[in-house]
C-alpha cells in the first residue's frame, strides 16, 4: 500500500484499503482498554441524509482512560462525539455503563455524568462566567461551590473574570469556560470535542496542563482532535479516522513509529 | 391604539399618570409574546386570543357566577396559563421546527377563538368590573381599576424578572434562549422550559385580558390591537428582550398617550405602527438586540 500521498484528496480513494490494513498496522486489540468500559461504541453508522458519516466503528473507552480520536475535517470526528453523547440518531450499538445511548435524551445522559464540550462551545454568551459555570451543575449532585473552587482552581483566569459576559471574552478564556462548564456537570466521562482550535499557543498550554489535571482527577476522557501532536501527548490510546471509518488505532507510542501517521500527521 | 385611557386634560401629572398605568399594560401584554419569541422561536399570532380568553373567563366567574373581580381575575390567570399550557403540548411542540407552519396555525386559532367567543357572546362589549371608584392622585383622577391594573401589571413585570434573575428555573429559561444546544450540553430540557413559557406568557396575557377588558370592557376581537401593539413593542425593545420589551412598551405608551392628548386622539392606532416602521429602518435590531432573553 502507498502511503506517501497525505492528506484527504489522496484518502478518500484508502480509506476502504486503509481499514482493511489497519489489524496490520497496530498491534493493539481493537477494543482494548485499561479498566471497566465506561463506552462501548461496536459496528456503529451515522448518516445525513445520503451521506453517511460514520460508518462501522468500534470503540471502547475504559474506566480512567484517555482515548483521543484524530484525523482531518471531516473525518467525522465530532459526529462521532454527537452521536455518543446522544445528539445524533445511529444504527449499531452505542453503550455508555452498559445503557444503550439512543432512546435516552442528553438530559438523562448529563445526569447520568456523560458531559460534552462542544467544539462550538455553545456558551451562554448573554450571561457571566459564574452563571455559565452554575449552570453546568444544572442536572448534578454536587456542591455547586466545592465544584466552583475545582473549575476556578484549574483555570484561575476564569476567577478573575466571573461578571464578564461569555461572549466578551477570547477564545482561549472562551475554551476555558466550556472546559469548566463541562466540569461542574461532574463528568464520568468527559467528551472533549476540539478543544485547542484556533488557540494561540500560550493558551494552548494553559489548556494542556488543565487537560492533565483533569486526567489526574480520575475523569474518562474521550478527546476528538485535529492537533495530533496534542493529542498524542495526553492520550493513551489514538483513535485515527478518516472519511467516516477506523484507519488506525494504538497507543501514541505505536502510533508515533506508524509510517502513514508520521507522513501524513506529523510532517515526517 | 387600545381606547383605554379617558379623555386628558393638558395637565402634565395627568399625562404621566396615564402614561405609567397604559404602559405598564403594554409591558404585561409584551412579555409574554416576547418570551414565547426569544425562547422557542415561535412567532405566536394567538397571543391575542389568551387575552380575549381571560377577559371572558373573567367576564363569565365575576359577572355571571358572581363570584367578584378578584375572583374572575385569578381564574383568568390560571386557566389561560393552563389552555396555553395545553395548547403547547397538544400542538405547537409538535410543528415548532416548521415557523410558517406555526404562523398559520396560531393564526387560525386566533381567528377561531374570535369567531367561537362572537358566537357565544355576541357582538356587544360586556362589563368586566374589578372595582368601581375613583381616586385622585397628584391632581388627576383615576379610577380605581385603573390603579389595580397598574399595580398588578407592575407586580407580574418585577416577578417576571425576579425569576428569570434569581431562580433555577429562570436561569435555564434565559440559557435556552440563549443557545439550545448549550441548554441541553448542561441537560436543559428545552421542551420543558417551552411549556414554562408558554403557560407563564398565558397566564400572562390573561392577566393583561382582565385589565383590559375592565377597563374599556371586554369584546371578541380585544386582543387584535394587543397584539399588533407587541409587535411593535418588541421589535422596538429588541425581539426576546424582556428589559427591551418593558422600555418599549413606554416609549409606545408614551407616544400613543401624546398623540392622544396633544395631536389627535383618531391618529392613537397609527402610533405603534409608525414606531415599528421607523425602528425597522433606523435600528432593525431594537434597542437591546434581537433573538436573546437579557433581563
Amino acid at each position: 500500500m502507498d502511503w506517501s500521498i497525505p492528506g484527504m484528496i489522496a484518502m478518500a480513494g484508502t480509506a476502504d484499503e486503509a481499514a482493511a490494513d489497519e489489524t496490520e498496522a497496530s498491534s493493539a486489540d481493537a477494543t482494548t482498554t485499561t479498566g471497566d468500559g465506561i463506552l462501548t461504541v461496536e459496528d456503529c453508522a451515522v448518516s445525513y441524509g445520503k451521506v453517511t458519516a460514520l460508518r462501522g466503528i468500534d470503540l471502547t473507552v475504559g474506566e480512567g482512560e484517555f482515548v483521543a480520536v484524530i484525523g482531518p475535517n471531516g473525518a467525522g470526528k465530532s459526529t462521532l462525539c454527537n452521536t455518543v453523547s446522544g445528539f445524533r440518531d445511529y444504527t449499531g450499538s452505542v453503550q455508555y455503563h452498559g445503557t444503550e445511548v439512543g432512546g435516552q435524551s442528553p438530559r438523562d445522559l448529563v445526569q447520568r455524568g456523560l458531559v460534552h464540550c462542544t467544539e462550538s462551545r455553545d456558551l451562554f454568551g448573554y450571561m457571566s462566567v459564574e452563571d455559565n459555570l452554575t449552570l453546568g451543575a444544572y442536572r448534578a449532585n454536587t456542591n455547586t461551590k466545592e465544584r466552583l473552587r475545582f473549575v476556578y482552581d484549574l483555570f484561575p483566569a476564569l476567577e478573575d473574570r466571573t461578571s464578564q459576559l461569555a461572549r466578551t471574552m477570547s477564545g482561549g478564556e472562551q475554551q476555558m469556560l466550556a472546559i469548566g462548564r463541562a466540569l461542574m456537570g461532574d463528568p464520568d466521562l468527559l467528551v472533549l470535542d476540539e478543544p485547542t482550535l484556533g488557540l494561540a499557543p500560550v493558551i494552548l498550554d494553559d489548556i494542556s496542563e488543565g487537560i492533565e489535571q483533569i486526567r489526574e482527577e480520575g475523569v474518562t476522557i474521550l478527546l476528538a482532535e485535529q492537533n495530533v501532536t496534542f493529542a498524542l501527548r495526553h492520550a493513551d490510546r489514538i483513535v485515527l479516522l478518516e472519511n467516516g471509518e477506523v484507519v488506525r488505532r494504538g497507543s501514541p507510542e505505536e502510533l508515533r513509529e506508524d509510517d502513514y501517521i508520521r507522513e501524513s500527521y506529523l510532517g515526517g | 391604539m387600545l381606547g383605554t385611557v379617558a379623555p386628558l386634560q393638558a395637565n402634565l401629572s395627568t399625562v404621566l399618570v396615564q402614561i405609567v398605568i397604559l404602559s405598564s399594560l403594554y409591558a404585561l401584554v409584551a412579555l409574554g409574546f416576547t418570551l414565547i419569541f426569544g425562547v422557542g422561536g415561535v412567532l405566536n399570532l394567538a397571543h391575542g386570543a389568551n387575552i380575549t380568553i381571560g377577559a371572558f373567563v373573567a367576564f363569565v366567574v365575576s359577572s355571571q357566577m358572581g363570584y367578584g373581580g378578584f375572583v374572575g381575575l385569578a381564574a383568568a390567570f390560571v386557566l389561560t396559563g393552563l389552555l396555553s399550557g395545553a395548547y403547547y403540548l397538544g400542538l405547537i411542540k409538535r410543528i415548532q421546527d416548521e415557523p410558517i407552519m406555526v404562523m398559520i396555525i396560531t393564526l387560525v386559532t386566533a381567528v377561531a377563538v374570535e369567531e367561537v367567543i362572537r358566537f357565544v357572546y355576541g357582538s356587544q362589549p360586556k362589563v368586566l368590573t374589578l372595582l368601581s371608584g375613583r381616586v385622585n392622585i397628584g391632581g388627576s383622577t383615576v379610577t380605581f381599576t385603573q390603579l389595580v391594573a397598574f399595580a398588578l401589571s407592575a407586580l407580574l413585570i418585577v416577578g417576571m424578572f425576579a425569576f428569570v434573575n434569581y431562580t433555577r428555573q429562570g436561569k435555564a429559561l434565559l440559557a435556552t434562549s440563549m443557545s439550545h444546544k448549550g441548554a441541553a450540553l448542561v441537560g436543559i430540557e428545552a421542551n420543558r422550559i417551552n411549556l414554562l413559557v408558554w403557560v407563564g406568557a398565558g397566564a400572562l396575557a390573561g392577566a393583561a385580558g382582565v385589565f383590559l377588558g375592565s377597563i374599556q370592557g371586554a369584546s371578541w376581537a380585544m386582543g387584535r390591537a394587543p397584539l399588533v401593539l407587541s409587535f411593535s413593542i418588541v421589535v422596538l425593545g429588541g425581539i426576546g428582550s424582556i428589559r427591551g420589551s418593558v422600555l418599549g412598551a413606554f416609549v409606545v405608551g408614551t407616544l400613543e398617550i401624546l398623540t392622544v392628548q396633544y395631536v389627535d386622539s383618531s391618529l392613537t392606532g397609527l402610533t405603534p405602527l409608525l414606531v415599528l416602521v421607523a425602528v425597522l429602518l433606523l435600528r432593525p435590531e431594537g434597542l437591546f438586540g434581537r433573538e436573546l432573553v437579557e433581563a
